[in-house]
């Protein structure tokens, strides 16, 4: 892993919070990844992960503080701030009786993709399921729901990919992908959420530790993060 | 104006086809409509009695709980899959997201109403289908479709949400039904009184749409 950075940070948090019933579940939490950074975020489970990638998204609203990502702030610019990333979630986020090609076909046209089908064929051979893609994807195992999942993460070529727990419901060939499409992918930078910490070396350049909503170890951000400054 | 409108088009196209291929939610609905009607008109004797002060009462009873039930299902659904997350997660803002599938439930909503009128017509003897009918039942529909679908988001991750969906909409849409029925009344040559009340419904329908299309982004919010 690499520690020494001096690229400007493509995300940073500025003492992002979420607090439920007074209950802070993501406290203070000051981040800055450069791009093209690969970053693991590590913890116990309610550490705080998922809470806070979901305030990244702009699903969930901080209590306090904020968050810009390729210079779009969440509370100012949510809408700008969605275009630059790819999300893939816990749930695969797709419409069961849809085919895989409807659902990207839907969802480029949500992101204003331009030419989408080119896109979407490229997406969903690098993903396996270009042959079933005029089946429903109810009838499809959970594994090619995550591939297709992270084709619909990746449709509109995001600066940015967002993961929790990735390679959830992949088998070792889909986990392989999974490295090749958007882990290790050049030039993408990626914040995931993981228990896989054997995994972590193999694709992370920096790995963040959450501990009770607390950041304890932080070994990807550099150090205009630590110092608090705006980007 | 493209950009705009594409996305809320995408929904729209988007709800409707899957409407189309799990039809189970608004075949209920239609089912439902249809049975009440048939019901009605086998409660009623047609061959003593002028029913007409009856219908508006009818259909708009039919027309209220049928909407309820298919339209509770729409966000049900998304919440289920988790696909409304996908829909939030997209640079398309939440009004948008919302009339894209205020606009589907309405589409489909008019649908099943348009076959009971005629179906009423039938049954019960009496010229429903007339232009000014039509408005009457595109207004009100409007009107309780865009409520119900924003209160459906908000019951859609709760137990219990197919009791709470109407304890929640009956109260709030107890203005706009009045509007509906008497207007449907004087549409019928009925003695409704001199308000005016296609007016006043096409007033509550509007306050309702542009109530629901301000909240919904509030309702969203975690």
């Amino acid at each position: 892993m690499t520690t020494a950075r001096i690229e400007a940070p493509i995300l940073q948090t500025l003492a992002l919070t979420k607090r439920y019933g007074g209950l802070d579940v993501v406290r203070q939490v000051a981040i800055a990844l450069p791009a093209g950074s690969r970053t693991a975020l590590v913890g116990a489970n309610g550490a705080g992960k998922t809470t806070l990638l979901a305030m990244l998204s702009t699903l969930v609203t901080p209590s306090e503080g904020d968050a810009t990502i390729v210079g779009h702030s969440l509370k100012a610019r949510p809408a700008a701030l969605r275009r630059a990333i790819g999300v893939l979630a816990h749930a695969p986020m797709l419409y069961e009786e849809m085919t895989p090609l409807e659902n990207l076909g839907f969802f480029a046209r949500l992101y204003g993709v331009a030419q989408p089908e080119p896109r979407i064929e490229e997406l969903l051979r690098a993903v396996g399921v270009w042959n079933r893609r005029h089946e429903a994807t109810s009838v499809l195992s959970r594994g090619y729901h995550q591939r297709l999942a992270l084709a619909r993460a990746l449709l509109h070529r995001p600066a940015i990919l967002l993961a929790d727990e990735p390679e959830t419901g992949l088998d070792p060939e889909g986990v392989e992908m999974l490295d090749e499409l958007a882990l290790r992918a050049p030039g993408l930078t990626v914040l995931a959420a993981t228990h896989r910490v054997d995994r972590v070396e193999a694709w992370a350049t920096g790995v963040v530790r959450l501990e009770h909503g607390r950041v304890v170890e932080d070994t990807a951000s550099i150090a205009v993060a630590r110092q608090g400054a705006p980007a | 104006m493209n950009e705009a409108i594409g996305p809320s088009m995408a929904v729209v196209m988007k709800d409707l086809r899957l409407a189309w291929r799990d039809r189970a939610g608004w075949a209920s609905a239609g089912a439902f409509a249809t049975i009440a009607v048939l019901v009605y008109s086998f409660a009623f004797d047609l061959a003593t009695g002028d029913i007409r002060p009856l219908l508006p009462g009818v259909l708009w009873t039919t027309f209220l709980f049928a909407g309820i039930f298919a339209g509770g299902q729409s966000f049900a659904r998304e919440s289920e899959e988790g696909t409304f997350d996908a829909l939030l997660l997209s640079p398309v803002s939440p009004t948008m997201v919302y009339l894209g599938k205020a606009a589907a439930n309405i589409i489909a909503m008019l649908v099943i109403e348009f076959l009971q009128l005629g179906l009423a017509t039938i049954l019960f003897d009496t010229n429903l289908v007339s232009l000014e009918l039509l408005v009457i039942v595109f207004l009100g529909t409007v009107g309780s479709v865009s409520l119900t679908t924003l209160l459906s988001t908000m019951s859609a991750s709760m137990r219990g949400r197919a009791m709470l969906l109407p304890v929640m909409a009956l109260p709030l849409l107890v203005p706009l039904l009045i509007g509906a029925v008497r207007a449907t009344g004087a549409s019928l040559n009925l003695e409704v009184g001199a308000a005016p009340w296609t007016l006043l419904l096409a007033v509550a329908a509007l306050w309702s749409a542009a109530l629901s299309v301000l909240l919904f982004p509030i309702a969203v919010e975690r």
